[in-house]
């Protein structure tokens, strides 16, 4: 398997932005926004044709609608709580995205090749779009952790401390934007925002502090991403929704050793 | 009385048309403690944003240590203490990362903790009485330690001014008087100014170097034996 070259783009590509989403992820999930991933995805779809009917790249199509639906989004939840604004980016998304790519004359496999993922068809630029992208959001990440972490945890508290939380909270709509498009390609628009949530539910279940949920869910996303492209690779699975499957199957693994370890503590 | 170190000068202000506090001018001296009272819905929160500088007074002015609220910036002088309410963890959070997160405003960038924040965290975990447990999450914690791990936070940047809002919802008797305690020794030993809004009346009685009501928008000074009925 190892030898092939395309599994070993789609390993490259796959596991690279599966232990990164979580990082994102878990800033996401704190302040209750599990489902900003599916909105940003079907605007990335949005994206996509309008790429394609235009003839730019679709990589550049989609970071572009996703970023200024990020922006969109930081906007109208200032004037509206709730998930209204989330909810019109989902449908308006889905509903843009497949009237331009049929516009753009996209057929029904390009368009699953989106949604699901195909990372077995992957060349090594589009692997290094992804690990780009990737690791510009690690830098991200890293650089205003203290501050992410302050503000998922109490927001009032942490703008009181001057911590510019409106700023802060778009660039985090941003990163989720960022994650989006590099798993477009990899496990597809609608399945990355699960690599973005499940790892990190997964890891909350075991971890006893902030820090050690990012690094479990970080793991837990990379061995999906492993595991889920080998059962795909030897069982002929579609790979993207093996990745997923994979971390929900070990999301239910956490409960279960979570589970036992809380029934050992409390017998004495 | 030495240089106030909250001022208010003739403030309205409120939500909408209708003003929840009306002409309101009142100063908080350094190192004491100040108690503000009353009922649920008063008001007393809305005068917490407006001295935190998260609500803009309709009319009047809002000074911090002899600033104005829009153009102060050393927001490490000011610790504030929301309601446990306001707070939450979906994830796991330890302690110790809670009262570090009180850091995040300093720490900007890759730059890295201090020997003098490191300090300081330590120290305040000691007076916080939060040592033995520093590691566990803090949402296994019982109310009242919960309660100290966010002053903890507070008190990390060191602060001047400290706002407690409803500091003793939701926690039993004995963690009260290990919040009494506590906050004898921030206003006694270390000088903290600290504003405890409360709507119970005998939260901060014996500590209280004044008490404020707060009742239909307007603001009045008094004993803490001629508070009845909140």
């Amino acid at each position: 398997m190892l030898e092939l070259g395309f599994m070993q783009r789609a390993l490259v590509a796959v596991t690279v932005i599966a232990a990164v989403a979580p990082l994102v992820g878990a800033f996401v999930v704190q302040r209750r926004q599990s489902l900003i991933g599916d909105g940003m995805g079907h605007m990335a779809f949005a994206g996509v044709g309008l790429a394609l009917l235009t003839g730019v790249e679709p990589v550049l199509g989609a970071l572009a609608l996703t970023v200024v639906a990020a922006l969109a989004l930081a906007r109208m939840s200032g004037r509206q709580g709730g998930d209204l604004p989330l909810a019109l980016l989902f449908y308006g998304g889905i509903a843009a995205g497949f009237l331009l790519t049929a516009r753009a004359g996209g057929g029904q496999t390009a368009v699953l090749g989106l949604l699901f993922g195909s990372p077995f068809n992957l060349s090594w630029r589009q692997v290094g779009v992804v690990v780009v992208l990737a690791g510009l959001v690690v830098l991200v990440v890293a650089a205003v952790y203290r501050q992410l972490v302050a503000m998922a945890f109490d927001e009032p508290s942490a703008r009181v401390a001057g911590i510019p939380t409106s700023g802060l909270s778009l660039a985090l709509t941003v990163l989720v934007a960022l994650v989006v498009v590099a798993g477009m390609s990899t496990v597809g628009l609608l399945l990355i925002s699960a690599l973005l949530v499940v790892p990190v539910a997964a890891a909350a279940q075991l971890a006893g502090s902030y820090r050690a949920t990012l690094a479990i869910a970080s793991a837990t996303g990379a061995v999906s991403a492993l595991v889920g492209l080998s059962a795909s690779y030897y069982a002929d699975l579609a790979p993207g929704a093996a990745v997923v499957v994979t971390a929900i199957g070990l999301y239910a693994l956490a409960g279960l050793a979570a589970g036992v370890r809380g029934r050992l503590a409390v017998r004495p | 009385m030495s240089s106030p170190v909250l001022e208010l000068d003739g403030v309205t202000a409120g939500y909408g048309r209708a003003p929840v506090l009306v002409d309101l001018s009142l100063r908080l001296a350094a190192g004491e403690l100040t108690a503000v009272v009353g009922p649920n819905g008063a008001g007393k929160t809305t005068l917490v944003r407006l001295a935190l500088g998260l609500l803009r007074p309709q009319r009047g002015t809002v000074r911090l240590f002899g600033t104005d609220v829009t153009r102060f910036r050393d927001w490490s002088r000011v610790g504030y203490v929301p309601q446990r309410a306001e707070t939450s963890s979906t994830l796991p959070m330890s302690v110790d990362e809670v009262v570090r997160s009180g850091l995040a405003g300093q720490l900007r960038g890759l730059r890295r903790l201090t020997s003098h924040h490191r300090e300081r965290v330590e120290h305040v975990l000691d007076v916080m009485d939060l040592q033995a447990v520093r590691r566990q999450r803090v949402t296994t914690l019982s109310g009242g330690q919960q309660q100290r791990a966010l002053i903890a936070r507070a008190l990390v940047t060191s602060p001047g001014l400290l706002f407690l809002d409803e500091p003793t919802t939701g926690i039993d008797a004995s963690a009260k008087v290990a919040l009494r305690e506590a906050l004898e020794h921030l206003v006694g030993v270390e000088g903290i100014s600290v504003v405890y809004i409360s709507h119970d009346p005998e939260g901060a009685a014996g500590l209280a170097a004044r008490t404020l009501e707060v009742r239909d928008g307007v603001v009045r000074e008094v004993r803490p034996s001629a508070l009845s009925g909140l």
